[in-house]
């Protein structure tokens, strides 16, 4: 249990450095920034405490916000979808799992994990922008920018997914 | 109460997750209002420093750059010097005794800060500048931040060693501005899109100039001085209410690799808002 916290403490202040230090600095089309941190949340296991989740998914928004200047902004957006996270992933695991099996495309079968990570992924991108640009004058640049980071972030997750096998 | 308490258990994760998002709620919606808080921002000590750490390596890299440009700049200077000797020494051949009187320069009274920027961003509709100076370096609110090619923006917030900027490309941002050499002035916008283009609104229908004149702060608060560069025009339109003209301006700063910037401390700015403080509260009492 201790060597799983640290490690996932490890995971947390990686993403939140790479994501503060140099993905924030990617803007494709004025907008499209991937979002890479969401795959802390993806990657919680069946049956963890969902309030200790959702402490994790604030927290990590809460350090995001600190490097874009945009308190509140992610920190919803994650809790959010930690949220989220047990209720999709229990309808993606096989009935003969393992009661405490980790989210992954080792254990889910990459179609499977693939489908989730979309699924989180989108909804994560819809709220955190909408909450960003809070009013929908302009949803043509708002559609954009939810397709564009989550097309990003992705790529980005399976990528990571697949060097982690 | 068994029953009470079974519940409780079974949904404690949703009293977690509605405690969580009102307390995002607080922070994402009272963040304009909330002038004293910078902990969540770029500006607390923890993240600036790891800001500062990148922006020196980068700074690191871009020394090479930079030279190149120091150099441009001092054969440009070099040759200004050289035509300025030249006038004196034409000049002082003809020997005119000067009675004008000269009021001191206003650079006596405001103060430069030197700051770097540790972070920037350029592509939202409200762009913040993080600066490296804090309130031990003398940096309060509201005082103006300018770089060596022009306006970069007002200090928004200041914490103890760093400092958040509202710059040019902000939605927020409102400075006063007037074209150079004519005097009519306006108040500088970005309504967002390209970093290098804002907008000069409420410049008066009888105003006389013309494109490719440049802008420049009107010095008519102390945060500017007089005369700092804001771009020039590069197009000339007609406000939504058709009372004034609204001018397309190219900004002369290149906030896209804004490095070294300047905060200006001028020891008039708390009386001067002082003293419109107490007149908008006199106005009010009437």
């Amino acid at each position: 249990m201790l060597l799983d916290t640290l490690q996932r403490l490890l995971i947390f202040f990686l993403l939140v450095l790479v994501q503060g230090l140099v993905l924030n600095r990617i803007q494709l089309f004025h907008c499209a920034t991937p979002l890479l941190y969401v795959y802390f949340i993806i990657i919680f296991p069946l049956n963890y405490p969902k309030w200790a989740m959702l402490v994790w998914g604030f927290l990590l928004g809460l350090c995001i916000d600190m490097f874009s200047n945009t308190p509140g902004l992610a920190a919803a957006s994650t809790t959010f979808i930690a949220a989220l996270q047990p209720y999709l992933l229990q309808l993606f695991i096989p009935r003969d799992a393992d009661e405490h099996v980790r989210s992954s495309a080792a254990t889910l079968g990459f179609g499977k994990f693939a489908t989730l990570a979309t699924i989180l992924v989108i909804l994560f991108c819809l709220v955190f922008f909408a909450l960003e640009a809070f009013s929908f004058y302009d949803w043509q640049q708002w559609l954009l920018c939810v397709g564009g980071s989550a097309l990003l972030t992705l790529i980005l997750i399976f990528a990571l997914e697949s060097l982690r096998k | 109460m068994q029953n009470l308490l079974d519940f409780l258990a079974r949904h404690f994760h949703w009293l977690v997750f509605l405690l969580l998002e009102t307390v995002s709620g607080i922070l994402l919606f009272s963040y304009n209002s909330y002038q004293g808080s910078t902990w969540i921002s770029t500006a607390n000590a923890v993240t600036g420093k790891t800001l500062e750490l990148q922006a020196d390596v980068e700074q690191f890299f871009s020394l090479k750059r930079l030279n190149e440009e120091l150099s441009h700049r001092n054969i440009v200077l070099e040759q200004q010097l050289a035509i300025y000797r030249e006038q004196l020494a034409s000049n002082s051949q003809k020997q005119i005794t000067d009675t004008c009187f000269l009021p001191s320069d206003s650079s006596s009274i405001s103060a430069k800060i030197p700051a770097k920027v540790i972070a920037n961003t350029i592509d939202r509709r409200d762009n913040l500048i993080t600066i490296d100076r804090g309130r031990a370096d003398g940096v309060r609110p509201d005082m103006g931040v300018i770089s060596g090619t022009g306006l970069v923006g007002v200090v928004y917030m200041a914490s103890e060693h760093y400092s958040i900027v509202l710059p040019v490309l902000n939605s927020r941002s409102r400075i006063s501005c007037s074209i150079r050499g004519r005097n009519y002035f306006g108040y500088l916008t970005w309504p967002g899109g390209s970093p290098v283009e804002a907008y000069v609104e409420d410049i008066p229908r009888h105003a006389r100039f013309q494109k490719g004149d440049w802008v420049e702060t009107s010095g008519y608060s102390a945060i500017f001085p007089k005369g700092v560069a804001v771009g020039k025009i590069t197009n000339i339109y007609n406000s939504r209410d058709g009372l004034s003209y609204s001018l397309k301006v190219h900004l002369s700063t290149d906030f896209a690799c804004l490095r070294d910037v300047f905060v200006i401390n001028d020891v008039r700015l708390p009386e001067q808002r002082q003293l419109m403080e107490s007149a908008r509260d006199s106005l009010e009492m009437k």
